[in-house]
């Protein structure tokens, strides 16, 4: 008996094999749920030989080797504050990519807000006074009256 | 009042490019340390050349002048001439002592290294998978801390050791507890 067409029969079997090896199904499949804690603490901690880049991104050896710190922290069950204070004790404030809200650090936070706050109060001052009209326009008094009707004679005058 | 805004607006300015002028001397890649003032990580590591284990606390007593180094590392080859020599000069000291920690490093690569630029003769720690160098908050090579006879660390150097850097930097900081020195 003949099996049908050969090539839809391999494009079949590679599909299959192409799905079940996808990136995404494969690895939720082996993740251990520590996993999940290490990569949260390793995303928010800074690669200190990198600029702007999480221990867990960073590709540098010692990227590497603080991910497998905290590869074992976790494992030996310790809590996520702990983890992440171990590396504050020993980098500093530098470690999280984040800084923290606590101590002078709100200054930081805070800072640009009360800075436009300030500017946006400055600007409505300074609105204010650009829009003061400098000269009121002056009532019409009597005195304006007889002018006009002596306008309006002398140009009649003109006329006749 | 005008003249009021004025002065203030002028020294608002003069303050951020003031800020901006002290931050042009800072080197990004400098981390401030914050282990300065506190009791060093003790630590128990095998040892280079296979000798008996290393612990920190065996020195416990006198200064511990701690040298992260590697193989691998360029900068620690500059520092190398100066090390052999502050080990020779410092030989005769009984409150001061020199450790290495090979970190990141394999045990051939090291040992080649001292046998090229030579063996400074003080014992050598090795950690391969860089533990001990993260738990003293070691990003780089070399890194050299001075801890105390108590186990504080006192000082951080960033970078290779200099030429006069014990007599610059570590004597200032061990003279008041040695004073008929």
């Amino acid at each position: 008996m003949k099996t049908g067409n050969p090539w839809i029969f391999l494009t079949g079997w590679l599909l299959a094999w192409f799905l079940t090896t996808l990136p995404g199904v494969a690895s939720e499949k082996m993740e251990e749920p520590s996993e999940a804690m290490v990569r949260t603490i390793a995303k928010s901690l800074r690669c200190a030989v990198c600029q702007n880049q999480s221990v867990y991104e960073s590709n540098s050896d010692l990227a590497k080797d603080m991910l497998g710190v905290i590869r074992s922290k976790v494992v030996a069950g310790e809590s996520e504050y702990a983890i992440r204070d171990y590396f504050f004790q020993r980098y500093g404030d530098y470690i999280y990519l984040e800084p923290t809200t606590q101590g002078s650090n709100r200054l930081l936070w805070i800072g640009p807000f009360v800075a436009l706050l300030v500017g946006a109060l400055a600007l409505l001052a300074a609105l204010k006074k650009w829009r003061r009209p400098s000269s009121p326009i002056a009532p019409v008094t009597p005195a304006d009256h007889s002018f006009k009707e002596r306008l309006q004679r002398e140009l009649k005058q003109i006329e006749s | 009042m005008e003249y009021l805004w004025k002065i203030v607006l002028l020294a608002a300015v003069l303050f951020i490019l003031g800020l901006f002028a002290s931050g042009l001397g800072n080197d990004s890649r400098n981390i401030p340390s914050p282990l300065i003032g506190r009791p060093a990580s003790v630590f128990h590591a095998p040892a280079l050349d296979d000798g008996p284990e290393i612990s920190l606390e065996s020195f416990r007593g006198r200064w511990v002048l701690v040298n992260f180094w590697g193989s691998w590392c360029v900068s620690c080859r500059h520092e190398h001439p100066y090390l052999l020599q502050l080990a020779k000069n410092t030989a005769k000291r009984s409150d001061f002592v020199m450790l290495g920690v090979d970190f990141k490093d394999t045990r051939e690569g090291a040992k080649g290294f001292l046998q090229a630029l030579g063996d400074p003769g003080y014992r050598q720690a090795f950690d391969p998978d860089q533990t001990i160098a993260i738990d003293w908050g070691v990003y780089g090579a070399p890194e050299t801390y001075l801890v105390d006879p108590q186990g504080v660390v006192r000082y951080k150097q960033v970078g290779p050791l200099f030429n006069g850097w014990f007599e610059k930097i570590a004597l200032p900081l061990m003279e008041p507890k040695h004073e008929n020195r």
